[in-house]
C-alpha cells in the first residue's frame, strides 16, 4: 500500500513504481518489442548475402542499411521521448510499430539499393526510435525495487531472439526469397502494435508547469515547451553530461567484438564452425549476464553506479585480453575469455539504462533516455569503422581490440567523475521544478491524491487502489 | 614407282590398323590409346606409396596429358619375391597390363603411362597388386564446390541471378557455359538468341546467369559448365519460380492476428474501466460526478487530459 503514496514523497527516488501487477504485463510487452527491434536488427545479416547477389553491390554498401537503421533508431529517440511527454506513450509506440512494419513491407518491393536505405533504414529506424525509448521509460516508471531485474529480463530477449531469428530468417529466405521474407517480417513487426496497446493511456501531458496562459501561442513559449519535452535542460547539467559522455565512450568499444570476433577467430587459425561457436557462446553468456546482473543489482548490496563501473571495467579488460588469448593459439583460452566478455557486456547493458533515473529523476527519465540514445549513436558510428581501419592498417585485430577495450575503460574512468561517486548511498535526483513552481506542483499532487482514489480510469495506480480496500 | 606404291600401301595398312583401334567403341572398357608419336603431349607423373590395403588419390587434370601413374607397395607379411600386378580402368581390367612385379628394396613397384586426351580417358584407374592391395587414381577435371543445395527462389516477373564459382584453390576454367535442363538432356543457353531474357557475365572464376522477366516455365534445373581443355565440369542449381501470393498468405494471417490482439486489448480495457466505474460508483458519491466526465472518454486516442480541479 505504501506504493500508492502519491508523489508527495517525490524527494526520494523510490517515489514511483508500483512494482507489480500490470507492470509485469508491460515487461512482457517490452520483451516482445525489444526482440522485434534489436533481435531483428541483429539477424538482418542473413538478408545481406541475398542483397549483395541481387543488387550486385559491395558488402560495404549493403551494410550501410543496418547502420542507417540503427542510427535512425538512436537519432529519433529524443523525438519519441518528446512525443511521449507531449502526447500519449501508447499512441507513440503503436505508431512506431506501424512504421517499423511499414518500412519492412515497403522494402520487400525495393528495386534498387536506395529504396532499401529509405525503407529498411529510415522508415523502420524511425519506427524503432518511437518504440524503444518510450517502452523502456514506461516500464522503468512502473518499477522501482525491481527495475534492473526487469530491464535485464526484457533485454535478454535480444540474445534469445537472435538465436531464434537466425534460423527462422534463413528458412524464410529459402522458402520465399528475400522479398517474401521481408514482407513476412513486416507483418511480424506489426506485433509491436498490440504491445504498445498494453500501455495505459496517459492521463495528463507532462507539460511544464510554467505554461503562460496569456501568450500560449507565442514562439518563445512554443520553443519552451518543445525544449521541455525534449528535456534539453538536461544538457546543461553536469551529472547527465558526464554520464552521457561515459556511455558514449563505452559505446565506441562495446560493439567491436560483436563485429570482429568471428573474423579475428578465423584469422587466429580456427575453423569457421569454431569461430561461429565462439560468437554463440558469448551470446549465451550475454543473456545470462543480463538476467543475473539485473537480479543482483536489485538486491541493493551496492550502488548501481558502482556495479556498472565494475562490469564496464571487467568488460574492457576482457576485450583487451581477447586478442592476447588467441595469440597463444589455445581455443579454450579464447572461449573462456569470450564467455567472460559476454557475461560482462550483458551485465552492463541491464544497468546502463537503470542508472539514468538515478541521475535525472524519474520524471525526466523519458527525455533523458532519448537524448542519451542520440548522443551515444555517434559513438557507434565511430567505433566500428575505426576498428576496421585499424585492422586494415595493422593487418590484424589486436590493435582494434586494444583500442576498443581502452575506450571502454576510459568510459569507466569518466563515470568515476560523477558527483558523489565515492559515497555509499545514492544522492537524491535533482528536483525538476524551481521553488515557486514547486508550489504549483504540490497543489497538483494534492489534487492527484483525492482524484486518484476516485478515478475510474485505467491508470495503474488506480488499479492498485481498486484492488485493495480503500483507506484514505 | 612400285616402291612408292608399296610405301603408300604400307601407310594405308598402318592407317587401317590404327583406325580399327580408334573406331571400335565397344561397350566394354576402351583400352587406353597407344601413345601417339605425332603430337607431343605434356607429361606428368603421379606416384603413391601404399602402406596399408588401399588408398584413393584424386588427380585434377586440365589439359590432355601423358600421365604416368606409379604405385609402390611395401608388401604384407609374407613378402613374396614375385607377385602379379595389373591395372584397371573403371573396374575393368586394362588389356595387356598384367605384369610380374619383383620385390626390390623391400617394395613392389608398378608403373604405366596413360594418354589422357578427352573425357573418356578420365575416370577411376586402379593399380592392383594380386588382389591384395589397391591404389585408386581418380582422374577428373576440377570440380566445383556445391554452391547451393537448396533451390534458388524467385518471383514471377522478377529477375534472378544464379552464380557458379570455382574456388581459388582450383585452376581457372577457360570459359563458362550455361545449360538449362530439358527433360533428361541439357540445352545450352545462348544470350545472343534471347538477349532480353538471359545475360551471362563471366569472370575468371565466377559466372553469373541473369534471367529477366521470370515465368513459371523458367523454373527447373540449370547447369553451369566450367570448360577445361580436357572436359567440362557441371554444377547444378535449381530455380524455383513462385507467385507473389505465396508469402502473402502468412503475411495476411499475421496481420489478422495483430488486429485481433489490438481489438481484444481495447475491449478488455473498456470492460475493465466499466467494471471499475460501476464498482467505484457504489463506494463514492459526489466527488465522482465531478471527474466522471473525463472517465467516460474513450481510452485510446491522443487526447491530452488535463486535471480539472
Amino acid at each position: 500500500m505504501t506504493n500508492n503514496k502519491p508523489k508527495v514523497e517525490g524527494r526520494s527516488d523510490e517515489a514511483e513504481g508500483p512494482d507489480g501487477g500490470w507492470g509485469w504485463v508491460l515487461v512482457g510487452a517490452l520483451f516482445v518489442s525489444t526482440s522485434l527491434v534489436f533481435g531483428l536488427m541483429r539477424s538482418l545479416g542473413i538478408f545481406f548475402v541475398e542483397f549483395v547477389q541481387y543488387f550486385e553491390e559491395s558488402a560495404q554498401a549493403i551494410s550501410w542499411i543496418s547502420s542507417t537503421g540503427l542510427a535512425a533508431q538512436q537519432f529519433f529517440s529524443p523525438l519519441g521521448a518528446a512525443l511521449c511527454n507531449a502526447y500519449d506513450a501508447r499512441v507513440v509506440v503503436m505508431t512506431g510499430g506501424v512504421l517499423a512494419g511499414l518500412g519492412l513491407i515497403l522494402a520487400s518491393q525495393a528495386t534498387c539499393l536506395v529504396h532499401l536505405y529509405l525503407t529498411m533504414g529510415l522508415i523502420s529506424g524511425l519506427g524503432w526510435g518511437l518504440i524503444f525509448t518510450p517502452m523502456v521509460a514506461t516500464v522503468m516508471a512502473h518499477f522501482t525495487r525491481r527495475r534492473t531485474l526487469v530491464l535485464g529480463l526484457a533485454f535478454s530477449s535480444i540474445g534469445l531472439s537472435s538465436f531464434a531469428f537466425n534460423p527462422l530468417f534463413q528458412w524464410l529466405v529459402e522458402m520465399y526469397a528475400w522479398r517474401g521474407a521481408l514482407l513476412i517480417l513486416g507483418g511480424l513487426s506489426l506485433n509491436i502494435v498490440p504491445c504498445g496497446a498494453l500501455i495505459h493511456p496517459q492521463r495528463h501531458s507532462k507539460a511544464p508547469a510554467k505554461v503562460d496562459s496569456e501568450n500560449r501561442s507565442s514562439r518563445a513559449s512554443v520553443l519552451n515547451r518543445v525544449s521541455s519535452y525534449l528535456e534539453l535542460s538536461l544538457l546543461l547539467e553536469r551529472p547527465y553530461i558526464t554520464y552521457t559522455l561515459a556511455v558514449t565512450l563505452l559505446n565506441v568499444g562495446y560493439f567491436v567484438p560483436y563485429f570482429h570476433l568471428v573474423a579475428h577467430s578465423r584469422q587466429a587459425g580456427f575453423s569457421e564452425y569454431q569461430a561461429a561457436f565462439v560468437m554463440s557462446a558469448a551470446g549465451a553468456t550475454d543473456i545470462l549476464g543480463r538476467i543475473m546482473s539485473g537480479w543482483f543489482s536489485d538486491l541493493r548490496y551496492f550502488r548501481l553506479i558502482h556495479l556498472l563501473t565494475m562490469w564496464t571495467t571487467l568488460a574492457g579488460v576482457f576485450i583487451m585480453l581477447l586478442p592476447v588469448s588467441s595469440l597463444s593459439g589455445s581455443y579454450t583460452a579464447l572461449i573462456g575469455i569470450s564467455l567472460l566478455y559476454g557475461f560482462c557486456s550483458g551485465a552492463l547493458t541491464s544497468l546502463v539504462f537503470a542508472v539514468v533515473p538515478m541521475i535525472v529523476g524519474v520524471e525526466r527519465m523519458m527525455g533523458g533516455l532519448g537524448l542519451l540514445q542520440l548522443i551515444e549513436s555517434g559513438a557507434g558510428l565511430l567505433g566500428t569503422p575505426m576498428s576496421g581501419l585499424l585492422k586494415d592498417i595493422t593487418g590484424n585485430y589486436i590493435a582494434s581490440f586494444m583500442v576498443a577495450g581502452s575506450f571502454v575503460i576510459l568510459g569507466t574512468l569518466t563515470m568515476a567523475t560523477l558527483p558523489h561517486y565515492f559515497s555509499c548511498t545514492d544522492p537524491l535526483p535533482p528536483q525538476r521544478r524551481s521553488l515557486d513552481e514547486g508550489l504549483h506542483s504540490e497543489l497538483k499532487l494534492m489534487n492527484s491524491v483525492s482524484s486518484d482514489k476516485n478515478h475510474k480510469g485505467v491508470n495503474d495506480l488506480t488499479d492498485e487502489v481498486t484492488k485493495y480496500p480503500q483507506d484514505c | 614407282m612400285s616402291s612408292s606404291w608399296e610405301q603408300l600401301f604400307f601407310q594405308i595398312l598402318l592407317l587401317v590398323v590404327f583406325c580399327r583401334h580408334i573406331n571400335t567403341k565397344t561397350p566394354g572398357p576402351t583400352p587406353p590409346p597407344l601413345v601417339s608419336i605425332n603430337s607431343p603431349l605434356p607429361t606428368d607423373i603421379r606416384s603413391v606409396v601404399l602402406k596399408g590395403e588401399s588408398h584413393t588419390e584424386s588427380v585434377e587434370l586440365l589439359n590432355p596429358v601423358n600421365l604416368t601413374l606409379e604405385c609402390t607397395w611395401t608388401g604384407n607379411q609374407n613378402k613374396l619375391p614375385n607377385i602379379t600386378g595389373f591395372w584397371r580402368k573403371d573396374g575393368d581390367e586394362v588389356e595387356n597390363s598384367r605384369l610380374t612385379v619383383q620385390l626390390e628394396n623391400d617394395q613392389y613397384n608398378l608403373k604405366r603411362v596413360f594418354s589422357i586426351i578427352s573425357e573418356e580417358n578420365l575416370g577411376n584407374y586402379s593399380c592392383m597388386f594380386e588382389s591384395e592391395a589397391k591404389i585408386d587414381f581418380v582422374l577428373a577435371a576440377p570440380h566445383m564446390h556445391e554452391v547451393r543445395d537448396k533451390p534458388i527462389v524467385s518471383y514471377v516477373g522478377d529477375s534472378v541471378v544464379i552464380v557458379c564459382k570455382m574456388e581459388e584453390t582450383k585452376p581457372k576454367p577457360s570459359t563458362w557455359n550455361w545449360y538449362k535442363a530439358n527433360g533428361t538432356d541439357k540445352e545450352q543457353i545462348f544470350t545472343a538468341a534471347e538477349p532480353l531474357r538471359y545475360e551471362i557475365k563471366n569472370d575468371e572464376r565466377k559466372t553469373k546467369l541473369v534471367v529477366y522477366n521470370l515465368t513459371e516455365a523458367d523454373g527447373g534445373l540449370y547447369y553451369c559448365g566450367a570448360v577445361y581443355a580436357i572436359n567440362t565440369t557441371m554444377g547444378l542449381v535449381e530455380l524455383k519460380v513462385i507467385n507473389f501470393t505465396e508469402p502473402l498468405k502468412p503475411f495476411i494471417a499475421i496481420t489478422v492476428e495483430v488486429i485481433v490482439l489490438v481489438v481484444a486489448i481495447m475491449f478488455y480495457e473498456r470492460y475493465q474501466s466499466k467494471k471499475n466505474y460501476t464498482a467505484g460508483k457504489g463506494m463514492n458519491d459526489q466527488t465522482n460526478t465531478l471527474t466522471q466526465g473525463e472517465n467516460n472518454e474513450p481510452e485510446e486516442g491522443s487526447s491530452m487530459r488535463q486535471r480539472k480541479v
